[in-house]
């Protein structure tokens, strides 16, 4: 009796489709990624077949975890933005193709990455930043400081501007010491 | 010059081979195709060829006839231009978020163009969104820049909502002119006293004549009255400037929220009810408390400055300078002080809130919580934002603890200066000590303005964000407005959808080219997936947004052309999750026609199936719901929302998932209901539940943002198409839960 009260596991319910170097094949076609895929045969909700071979001329990467496994758990969409599969680890391609998604997922993901702060200055409840990135200085102006810095840890942040633009500081605590008190307020 | 013209001829600069005739449209990116950096890039399209420029050298050149599809693309914190060209993707170019509503708003047009071969520039107004002056973008939604606005500007137009109620302000500023002159007298007396009466050299008895007497009486009554004279200013003041104040905060009150009724929904959707909540509370109430304590107390600080400023220099200026000269450094001291107590208060604030916040979430949740047994990972997480709370509490006291007694000493510092020399003339007897009593109480007065000036630029600062605040929702430009000419149109129901497109993000579109009719009394289910597109159409129907192309009619006229009351008094709905305004259930069904009479709710109620369970309450029509009354279940409220449209009685009827929450049985006396309201009335009806929509007189299937398919349920079965398939679906589905 005990042996018939077998565990299920979610696994054993859902599958998720995983994309592999085995069974995918991601090429630049253009400027953009086209993907040929071999999926598992099943039959989908309204009762038309799925899986077999398919061909994709435009991909389209999105992280799952964007802060904390950028090149992991990646979402492969088509065109109507619905899953194809799900990328485990882009290492696990050979390393032409892992490089190519993840210039794709570069390309994609644009967040600036602040090294200074030069000046925040406050008035009428919006906030002026003036920060360098990458030798460059970028100014930008926050609406709500409270809503658009965003923790993701105690020391890495990101900012979203009002264009909804992002800037990112890896870590607040390697910053000058300058630059982490006119951010400090906002930690 | 737009945009679009100067990109125009720059190109025309670079490229001698191209005419500005030639060119549809050019935009400018910033982002180079891969990697951060910036770049200074224009794309332009013309009729023959579209081009790439990155920092004017030509980079890409397409031919406009292999261009077969514009494709705008969101990236995360960037956008990409695309086409397909012979049948490859291209990036056009990627721009950052900055540029996001202008691309996407051209590349939908260049799709057009494809398409059908028009191309609209209309976007161009509302795209125009820099300020002209500092070039930073408005606020969504406004086109007032708060960087640039001078504050003399927001004061100008507080003073003149300020109109009405002027005399009271000048007369309290008045008043205060009159107390800051008053609050002078008494150390003038109290010199008079001590000199002339409390006599320290011992001759009381010489004195003590009847002039003598009534001298001194006086001279204590004239305190007395000096006193209560003070008391009854502060007192007519504080009146005053409460009826003014009070007053001003009510009619701005009013003028924010008449705004916010005004504006769409998908305007008042970008902020939260708690954010608006406090541009009407919390931001107004700032600004009547800064008219109740600080307009006056400016002016009567500031002349009280200036006055015993006045009075000792005259007195004595060399006595003066010793204590005016270390006053601005005292006050600056004073000034970095407070802000680092702020800095650091707010640090605790934040702290305080998160722990706050924490502490809502467990107990909103606490069902979740004991279920999955995570109170023990719950409390170290409480425990951890209290521990940060705490820490930052002890730093802040800390550092207030010990640096307040010393900028208590820094700012009386020029009283032991003036002790010293007060002592020294007393002794050398050029001066009386009713003279010293003076001297130090004037002094002791300088300082009150001096603290009190130091603090007001704060509270000032605080005041105008409050007011730019209120002003960004007051300056928000209505995009879903009444037309000056607009009709007032008895609606029989004819709906027509002709080209419609939407999207509520640009770049986005939620629905592409709907084409559809909708005959008089027609009962139409619109059916599809989930996030295809069924609650916008109802939406655009009511006008809750405008269309971004195409246009809806209702009995042949633009719903843009019909006023929204007309148009909405005439259109009953009924969603999904019912909402209950605080009050009675009569006033809830009495809500969409206040004039109903009580026959007329008890039959809507009736009807609608919600008569019996509300005669089982003790309290029946008059028992109290909404966030502190009574609870009622999910199908109660619905049954209350369906006697409210009844009551209505509206010529179009609109059920977005009605009856989806609700067990079978409710569900079918809600059906039954609903079979009753929708008769001689056009009624669009969304239902997950394809058996509710069997008698539908149309179906519409959504699928991708078109319509896909339309008919009757037999007509769609015989198609074998999506419909099909979802019947299919359900119908497995159910015979998998029997």
């Amino acid at each position: 009796m005990a042996e018939e009260l077998k565990k299920t596991a979610l696994s054993d319910v859902v599958s998720i489709t995983y994309i592999t170097n085995e069974n995918a094949v991601f090429k630049r076609e253009g400027d953009f990624l086209s993907l040929n895929v071999k999926l598992p045969e099943g039959v989908g909700l309204d009762g038309e077949a799925t899986g077999g071979e398919k061909y994709f001329d435009r991909i389209y990467l999105h992280r799952s975890f964007p802060y904390e496994h950028p090149y992991k758990y990646i979402s492969v969409l088509d065109r109507d933005s619905a899953e194809i599969g799900i990328i485990s680890d882009v290492d696990e391609f050979p390393d032409d193709i892992a490089s190519m998604l993840r210039a794709e997922l570069d390309r994609k993901y644009y967040a600036p990455v602040i090294d200074k702060i030069l000046s925040v200055k406050e008035r009428y409840g919006y906030s002026y930043w003036e920060v360098i990135s990458d030798g460059r200085k970028l100014s930008f102006n926050m609406r709500d400081t409270f809503r658009n810095i965003l923790k993701v840890s105690p020391e890495h942040v990101f900012l979203n501007d009002s264009d909804s633009n992002r800037y990112e500081i890896k870590n607040t605590e390697a910053l000058d010491r300058k630059s982490f008190k006119r951010i400090e307020l906002y930690l | 010059m737009g945009e679009r013209a100067a990109l125009t001829s720059r190109l025309c600069r670079i490229n001698k081979d191209v005419s500005a005739d030639d060119v549809i449209v050019a935009f400018a990116f910033d982002l180079p195709r891969e990697g951060y950096g910036v770049v200074d890039g224009f794309v332009a399209v013309t009729t023959e060829r579209v081009y790439v420029y990155e920092d004017d050298r030509l980079t890409a050149d397409y031919d406009a006839s292999g261009i077969t599809e514009y494709i705008f693309t969101n990236g995360v914190g960037c956008v990409f231009a695309e086409c397909v060209y012979n049948g490859e993707h291209i990036m056009l170019c990627r721009a950052s978020m900055s540029h996001k509503d202008t691309i996407a708003a051209i590349i939908w047009q260049l799709t057009r163009r494809l398409e059908r071969g028009t191309y609209s520039y209309a976007y161009e107004e509302d795209t125009d969104v820099k300020c002209p002056t500092c070039g930073r973008k408005y606020p969504p939604g406004s086109h007032v820049c708060p960087h640039c606005t001078a504050k003399s500007g927001y004061l100008r137009r507080i003073w003149q909502i300020a109109k009405p109620y002027r005399a009271f302000i000048f007369f309290s500023i008045a008043l205060y002119f009159v107390s800051s002159i008053v609050q002078l007298i008494p150390p003038r007396l109290n010199r008079i006293l001590v000199d002339d009466y409390i006599r320290v050299d011992g001759a009381y008895e010489l004195s003590f004549t009847q002039t003598f007497i009534i001298g001194f009486v006086t001279v204590v009554l004239s305190i007395l009255g000096v006193n209560i004279l003070q008391r009854v200013i502060g007192i007519v003041r504080g009146l005053t400037l409460i009826e003014a104040g009070t007053r001003m905060t009510v009619a701005l009150r009013s003028m924010v929220f008449d705004k916010i009724q005004q504006l769409s929904v998908s305007k008042i959707s970008k902020r939260t009810a708690g954010e608006l909540m406090n541009r009407v509370t919390d931001d107004t109430n700032q600004l009547q408390n800064f008219i109740k304590n600080d307009i006056g107390g400016f002016f009567e600080q500031v002349l009280i400055f200036v006055a015993v400023a006045g009075i000792l220099f005259f007195y004595d200026w060399k006595l003066a300078l010793v204590i005016l000269v270390p006053a601005p450094i005292v006050v600056m001291a004073n000034r970095i002080f407070h802000q680092k107590m702020r800095r650091m208060f707010h640090r605790q604030w934040v702290m305080n809130s998160r722990s706050n916040t924490i502490l809502h979430d467990i107990f909103s949740g606490i069902r979740v919580v004991k279920s999955f047994g995570m109170e023990h990972r719950e409390m170290e997480r409480y425990d951890d934002a209290t521990r940060h709370e705490c820490e930052a509490q002890i730093t802040a006291e800390t550092f207030f603890a010990k640096f307040s007694p010393l900028m208590s000493f820094l700012m009386g510092l020029g009283e032991f200066f003036l002790l010293y020399y007060v002592g020294d003339k007393i002794i050398g007897g050029t001066m009386t000590l009713g003279q010293m009593q003076e001297f130090t109480s004037y002094v002791t007065i300088i300082y009150g303005p001096l603290r009190w000036l130091s603090n007001f630029p704060r509270r000032y600062e605080r005041t105008m964000t409050s007011v730019v605040k209120i002003f960004d929702i007051i300056d928000e430009d209505v995009d879903v407005s009444d037309k000056e000419d607009a009709t007032e149109l008895d609606i029989k129901g004819h709906i027509e959808f002709e080209d419609v497109s939407f999207g509520y993000d640009s770049g986005n579109n939620v629905l592409h080219n709907i084409n559809l009719t909708v005959e008089p009394g027609d009962f139409v289910g619109i059916v599809g997936r989930s996030g295809v597109g069924k609650s916008t159409l109802i939406n655009l129907v009511m006008r809750l947004y405008d269309v971004d192309d195409g246009t809806i009619r209702i009995d042949g006229v633009d719903i843009r052309d019909i006023s929204q009351s007309s148009l909405r008094s005439q259109i009953g709905v009924v969603l999904q999750e019912t909402f209950l305004f605080s009050g009675t259930i009569y006033d809830n069904i009495a809500y969409a026609k206040p004039s109903a009479t009580r026959d007329e709710v008890l039959a809507a109620a009736k009807l609608a199936g919600a008569h019996s369970f509300i005669m089982k309450m003790p309290d029946a029509y008059n028992t109290h719901v909404g966030e502190r009354g009574h609870t009622l279940s999910g199908g109660e409220r619905q049954r209350i929302a369906i006697a409210r449209a009844l009551l209505h009685d509206p010529r179009i009827l609109i059920l977005d998932e009605a009856t989806a929450s609700l067990d079978t049985e409710t569900e079918k006396q809600i059906q039954d209901a609903l079979q009753i309201l929708s008769q001689n009335r056009t009624t669009l009806a969304i239902a997950h539940r394809l058996s509710t929509l069997r008698n539908a007189t149309k179906l519409i299937v959504l699928d991708k943002g078109t319509v896909a398919e339309v008919g009757t349920h037999d007509e769609l079965m015989r198609r074998r198409g999506i419909y099909y398939g979802l019947v299919m679906a359900q119908r497995q589905m159910s015979r998998m839960s029997q």
